[in-house]
């Protein structure tokens, strides 16, 4: 092996290809232990979710059990590229491998990329076990339909993009934990996600017309039952231009060089 | 007359300044050329501004101003081309908790774009060469500081760029694994790989470079072959005095050079037939109790260095 000359620099679809494929296989392999946990945190927390309601609240009308399913999916969604894929991100930057991330040789949207097929990875069985334990406990029917694809990976993308956007815009790691820890609470409680945006105050319910964790929630419900899901249009409009704002700032805040 | 023969590419930093916050400069003026196959050491106490400067070379921080260029491609105009062109390890530990040695280096070495069966091929020999086959199936997170520094050694060098920047590889390494390091890294000089060398350790360095720059409070205070760096020193002998702590320091005598005050240690230099004196000088200062110890040794580039970049110098 000789570095006497100097190789081609390395760049297209083949070299973009091929750095996703290889970070992809980094990344499962860096989480391989946590996976697993992870996925059985989604599994319960999902179905949790859809078991636990009943129990507190009875019988629940069947329109009622879907909204708390699909919330429940669209949380989970949610919560791994928002929540849990900042904080992990965060502890990255405060350990160094970050830096040991960005100095490597290959497109940053091809990591970020291979971080999304992660996400989307680890939800995937809480989704079925929570569309599942809604049958099966509540016998209602969902209408799954070819729209809930591309509302999956739209909705893992766009959260992966907001998480990995203020990861890395935030200049101090430690506020990124705090920040993710805030967005919990938001998504959780305050959030018309898993319930109707009218039991909410009117002003929260009109922010979150324009914030991207309602339309969320609607795309997915759009997918997956018949009629229960309004103004999907409008939806996927507002999550794409959150998509598209959140991919602008993590590019910038991933190629900054200080 | 003796033709040289012009390298096929060259590693250039030119007159590199950079600030953080636009008063202090980190990096103040430096300017460095590599050719392939010489291992540059970059010495410098802890704050000089070493690691500023390889972060600018692989794109990980922008030059306030200054170029750095490699085979004339322009590094800081293409961050990602830079990092195509240097292989980077770190400082801070690698982040293989969940990978067994084997598969960290072979897939560091696909991701920096090496065919599957040469990485796998080189991650062998690396594994060989290194002493690591007893971890060759262990979890990162098993292995020790030391062993973990070698493993990201070798994942830097399995495919190597044409530049190599090793950011004190030694750090933690047993002495025995530092030795097959250091011969890894000579060998990295005969495949024409440029490499810099990162390091606090001195007298190792001064063993293993083809060449060195001391940086200090950003700028470079010294560079040449160890053997240049130490011309000035040639006729000298290290006279090193322990003062007792809280004794007030000794005069010092004419011919005696004071190179450096570290801690209660005094580090001076005396040419050779004042050696006699010197040491009537030094078992005298014991004698009244101003030290503890004393000690009269040949000098070494870590005198060059430690006269160059203490901030506690003893003015003579």
């Amino acid at each position: 092996m000789t570095a006497a000359t100097i190789p081609a620099r390395r760049s297209g679809v083949d070299h973009w290809l091929d750095a996703f494929g290889n970070l992809t296989r980094w990344q499962v392999t860096r989480l391989r232990r946590l996976l697993p946990i992870t996925m059985v945190v989604q599994v319960l927390s999902t179905t949790g979710i859809v078991i636990g309601m009943g129990l507190l609240y009875g019988d629940l009308p069947p329109e009622r059990v879907l909204y708390l399913t699909t919330g429940a999916v669209t949380i989970s969604l949610i919560t791994v590229g928002i929540v849990m894929g900042p904080q992990i991100l965060s502890q990255e930057r405060i350990s160094g491998s970050a830096e040991y991330m960005a100095a490597l040789p290959v497109p940053r949207s091809a990591a970020t990329m291979g971080w999304m097929v992660l996400n989307l990875v680890t939800v995937l069985p809480g989704i079925v076990s929570a569309l599942l334990a809604a049958t099966l406990r509540y016998d209602v029917e969902l209408a799954v339909s070819w729209p809930i694809v591309p509302a999956v990976v739209l909705v893992v993308f766009g959260a992966t993009m907001v998480g990995v956007a203020y990861a890395y815009a935030i200049p101090n790691p430690r506020t990124v934990n705090a920040v993710a820890q805030l967005l919990i609470f938001v998504v959780f409680g305050f959030s018309p996600i898993a319930y109707p945006a009218e039991q909410l105050p009117d002003w929260l319910a009109s922010a979150h017309r324009w914030l991207p964790f309602e339309s969320m929630a609607v795309v997915i419900r759009d997918g997956l039952t018949d009629g229960l899901a309004t103004e999907v249009g409008r939806a996927y409009a507002v999550l794409a231009i959150w998509t598209a704002a959140a991919v602008a700032l993590a590019s910038w805040s991933l190629g900054r060089r200080p | 007359m003796v033709s040289r023969i012009a390298p096929p590419w060259v590693f250039e930093i030119d007159d590199l300044r950079k600030s953080y916050d636009g008063e202090k400069w980190a990096n103040d003026g430096i300017t460095l050329r590599i050719e392939p196959g010489e291992v540059f050491g970059l010495l410098g106490p802890n704050g000089a501004g070493k690691t500023t400067l390889v972060k600018q070379v692989v794109g990980l921080l922008a030059p306030t101003s200054g170029t750095i260029e490699l085979g004339g491609y322009d590094l800081v105009a293409d961050p990602d081309h830079a990092r195509q062109l240097c292989s980077y390890l770190p400082q801070a530990p690698v982040p293989i908790e969940s990978f067994k040695v084997h598969e960290a280096i072979e897939l560091a070495g696909r991701i920096r774009g090496g065919e599957k069966s040469t990485v796998r091929a080189r991650t062998e020999e690396l594994i060989d060469d290194l002493e690591l086959e007893e971890w060759r199936d262990t979890l990162g997170a098993k292995l020790s500081g030391g062993v973990r520094r070698l493993v990201g050694f070798a994942m830097t060098i399995v495919h190597p760029a044409p530049l190599v920047i090793l950011d004190e590889p030694t750090n933690d390494v047993d002495p025995r694994r530092r030795r097959l390091l250091w011969e890894r890294i000579r060998r990295l000089g005969d495949e024409e790989v440029a490499v810099i060398l990162v390091t606090h350790n001195v007298l190792e360095a001064e063993k293993s470079v083809d060449r060195l720059a001391i940086i200090d409070d950003g700028r470079t205070v010294a560079e040449g072959t160890p053997s240049s760096l130490k011309a000035a020193d040639r006729d000298l002998l290290r006279l090193q005095v322990m003062l007792t702590p809280g004794v007030d320091d000794p005069a010092l005598p004419a011919w005696l050079r004071a190179e450096a005050r570290v801690g209660n240690t005094l580090v001076t230099t005396v040419s050779e037939p004042d050696v006699p004196a010197g040491l009537d000088w030094a078992q005298g200062l014991m004698t009244e109790g101003v030290a503890e110890e004393y000690a009269l040794g040949a000098t070494s580039l870590e005198d060059v260095y430690v006269r160059l970049t203490t901030v506690e110098a003893v003015a003579s």
